[in-house]
């Protein structure tokens, strides 16, 4: 269980876990299709990189956001004792 | 002290019961496919594939019947986080996602990533900024919650009533798409189709409440998946002779691209707030497929993009899903499975455009006219082709229904008749997942949020459930009606009611966890601003005095939402000292859910007082 003085740094802790997580994400899907079009020249695995990237790269980049934000934050909960019980 | 669990209850057999399920769809589809080899009547096979999936989720749903609300409205807080997020990525956009955002894979190429971003960014932002304190919370709805939250009966009941206008839009928008499908499948009308699955879902749901959606709605979106994914599997394995379509589709795209240069497919430059989405309908391939904003502008991509990501973020029948798991962590990893699956079906629609767009490039190469192959016959047949003009052959020669393309593909492969008819018959499983979320959100709102909404204690058991039952019904009911007498594309409806479930809950929802200041007044302007303003917009869009398409109406939803709720909540008094000690305890993961604890001691003060 919580100390109640742990509040305080546990909720801190969580906003900067969370800007982290949320911030560059929110930025990368709404760049990188901007910048389709020039990159489309290139290519990977076959696909113009461009499209390959606004598909493929921002499904790959939100799943590895979530699955980085759940194993942080399971830690920070843990750390200041705010965790679920097993 | 009763403590959150994460691996508390779980049925270790689920996997096995779910692997039964596959193998006998799996076994029906091969039995199907056997009896048409034979020469079995075309009638039989079509009704075989519609009602055989139809009884095994009525099956699974009338085997796990309840008489306790936590099982009711909650499946018992033991589905584990696969299960959850499979439900939530299916019924996200349901049947209408999966066959039009195909078609318009097919017909606009990159720009319809603008649906598919938005819709991976909402999972994103809903398991980091709002579910797993949702999930602390505990409510069985989201008015009940902000009810909660802001000690306000006005807050519940408005927010009550702004939920139920989008979750009715997305409910005759899932019937009518999956009433598209069944009545091509039976060659029954459209309208009766609506009324057998909206009875689909009263059958499915009634014995059990959610405890019945979940585990009939698993199986609805495992079937949803696997008809999806085998067929342009199969396609896969013959073009490129490697069986992961959505990273095998490169190379023709190269070569697509290359064929469009060469036959004069034009570069389309859309006004940066355009937004012409293909609608119901035959239609043109308007551009070349991998260059962008040819038909959705950059502006209108990234404002679409940002709607769609708030309305799934804080769509209020997503959010109660995920008090379903077993707790905050696995309520997290549940969204974690969500982006998953969303990403495959949704990378899987556009490996099938790419595919569609590589047959049709075969003709354009070979400019025969007058000689179709049988394939692109038997689609015109169909009713899903239009073939315009004479020789040369070129890509505007062909007008494809929108919302045939996914079916189009086992013809114009080739395969077997069966293949395309499990297609159909996953379109209708989405159908009726989307649908049971939306009608079962709408019901519980009704029991739980509308008539038993002045009140902070619930109704007796039976009363409740039986109330909630007769509310799901109903719902079930108007949202048929609903979807007869306002024929409206599916795909519109589906992004209005995005558009006005994130303006109404998504500033409200993310403030009432992320600012400790914000009170009922502010919850009552940042609901009404946000709700007034989106469907204003929408209205305005659609009768053209305002030049913005009604998709977008976040753009100007989102951020009246936002300021209606912080200058409100400014201009009048801080929230009391019980509400911030609430918001204190949302935020910590540990401890026991907030709405089983006041259940739990209501039970003993009743105790007591009888």
């Amino acid at each position: 269980m919580m100390e109640r003085k742990e509040r305080k740094p546990y909720w801190r802790h969580t906003k900067w876990q969370v800007l982290a997580s949320v911030v560059p994400f929110l930025v990368l899907i709404i760049v990188l299709p901007l910048y389709a079009d020039s990159l489309n020249s290139e290519r990977f695995l076959g696909f113009p990189l461009g499209y390959f990237l606004s598909a493929h790269g921002i499904a790959i980049i939100a799943i590895f956001t979530v699955a980085s934000f759940v194993n942080r934050q399971d830690a920070i909960d843990h750390w200041h004792g705010a965790h679920e019980d097993m | 002290m009763s403590v959150t669990s994460r691996t508390r209850f779980v049925n270790p057999r689920l996997g096995t019961y779910f692997g039964i399920f596959a193998s006998s769809l799996a076994g029906l589809v091969l039995l199907l496919l056997i009896f048409e080899e034979l020469g079995t009547s075309e009638t039989l096979l079509r009704w075989g594939m519609l009602l055989g999936p139809l009884l095994l989720y009525a099956a699974i749903g009338v085997c796990v019947p309840t008489r306790e609300p936590i099982e009711f409205f909650a499946a018992g807080r033991r589905v584990p986080a696969g299960y959850t997020g499979l439900g939530i990525a299916v019924a996200t956009m349901g049947a209408t996602g999966i066959v039009a955002i195909t078609g318009v894979f097919f017909l606009i190429g990159f720009d319809a990533l603008c649906l598919v971003i938005g819709g991976l960014a909402g999972y994103v932002i809903m398991a980091i900024m709002l579910a797993p304190f949702f999930r602390k919370f505990g409510t069985f709805t989201v008015p009940s919650y902000l009810g909660r939250r802001f000690e306000s009966k006005t807050v519940r009941l408005l927010s009550a009533a702004c939920m139920i206008v989008p979750a009715t839009l997305m409910l005759a928008a899932e019937l009518r798409m999956g009433a598209f499908a069944g009545a091509w499948l039976v060659g029954q009308p459209q309208a009766l189709m609506i009324f057998i699955l909206a009875a689909a879902f009263v059958v499915t749901t009634l014995l059990g409440g959610m405890r019945s959606l979940t585990w009939s709605g698993s199986a609805e979106a495992i079937a949803a998946v696997l008809a999806l994914l085998v067929p342009v599997t199969i396609v896969a394995v013959m073009v490129t002779n490697f069986p992961l379509p959505q990273l095998t589709n490169g190379p023709l795209l190269r070569a697509l691209m290359y064929s469009e240069a060469a036959h004069g497919l034009p570069i389309v430059d859309a006004p940066t707030l355009g937004f012409a989405l293909p609608t119901e309908g035959a239609a043109h391939i308007a551009k070349r497929f991998t260059v962008p904003y040819g038909a959705v502008g950059p502006t209108a991509f990234v404002v679409a993009m940002l709607t769609v990501l708030a309305g799934v973020a804080a769509s209020p029948w997503l959010i109660p899903r995920v008090t379903m798991t077993p707790g905050v962590y696995e309520t997290r990893k549940s969204l974690g499975w969500a982006t998953v699956y969303f990403g495959l079906i949704m990378l899987t629609c556009a490996a099938i455009a790419v595919y569609m767009r590589d047959f049709v490039m075969d003709l354009v190469k070979a400019g025969v006219p007058g000689n179709l192959p049988d394939w692109m016959q038997h689609l015109i047949a169909l009713g899903f082709v239009t073939v315009e003009g004479a020789a040369p052959v070129a890509y505007t020669s062909f007008a494809f229904v929108r919302d045939s393309v996914l079916l189009s593909l086992p013809v114009a492969a080739g395969l077997p008749s069966v293949f395309l008819y499990f297609a159909a018959t996953g379109i209708v499983a989405a159908a009726l997942v989307g649908a049971g979320a939306t009608a079962s959100a709408i019901g519980n709102v009704i029991e739980e949020d509308i008539v038993n909404g002045f009140s902070s204690e619930p109704l007796p058991r039976v009363g409740r459930l039986h109330l909630a039952r007769l509310a799901m019904a109903g719902t079930a009911a108007g949202g048929a009606m609903v979807a007869l007498l306002a024929p409206t594309d599916p795909l519109r409806l589906l992004l209005w009611s995005l558009a006005i479930a994130g303006s109404t809950f998504f500033p409200v929802l993310v403030l009432s966890i992320w600012w400790k200041r914000m009170n009922d007044f502010g919850a009552i302007a940042g609901l009404g601003s946000g709700f007034a303003v989106a469907v204003l917009t929408i209205l305005a869009g659609e009768s053209n005095i305002l030049g913005l398409d009604g998709a977008l109406a976040g753009i100007v939803g989102l951020p009246a939402g936002a300021l209606g709720a912080v200058l409100a909540s400014l201009a009048t008094p801080q929230p009391t000292r019980s509400v911030l000690e609430l918001v204190r305890e949302i935020r910590i993961p540990g401890g026991e859910v907030i709405y089983d604890r006041e259940m739990r001691l209501l039970r003993l003060k009743n105790r007591e007082r009888s």
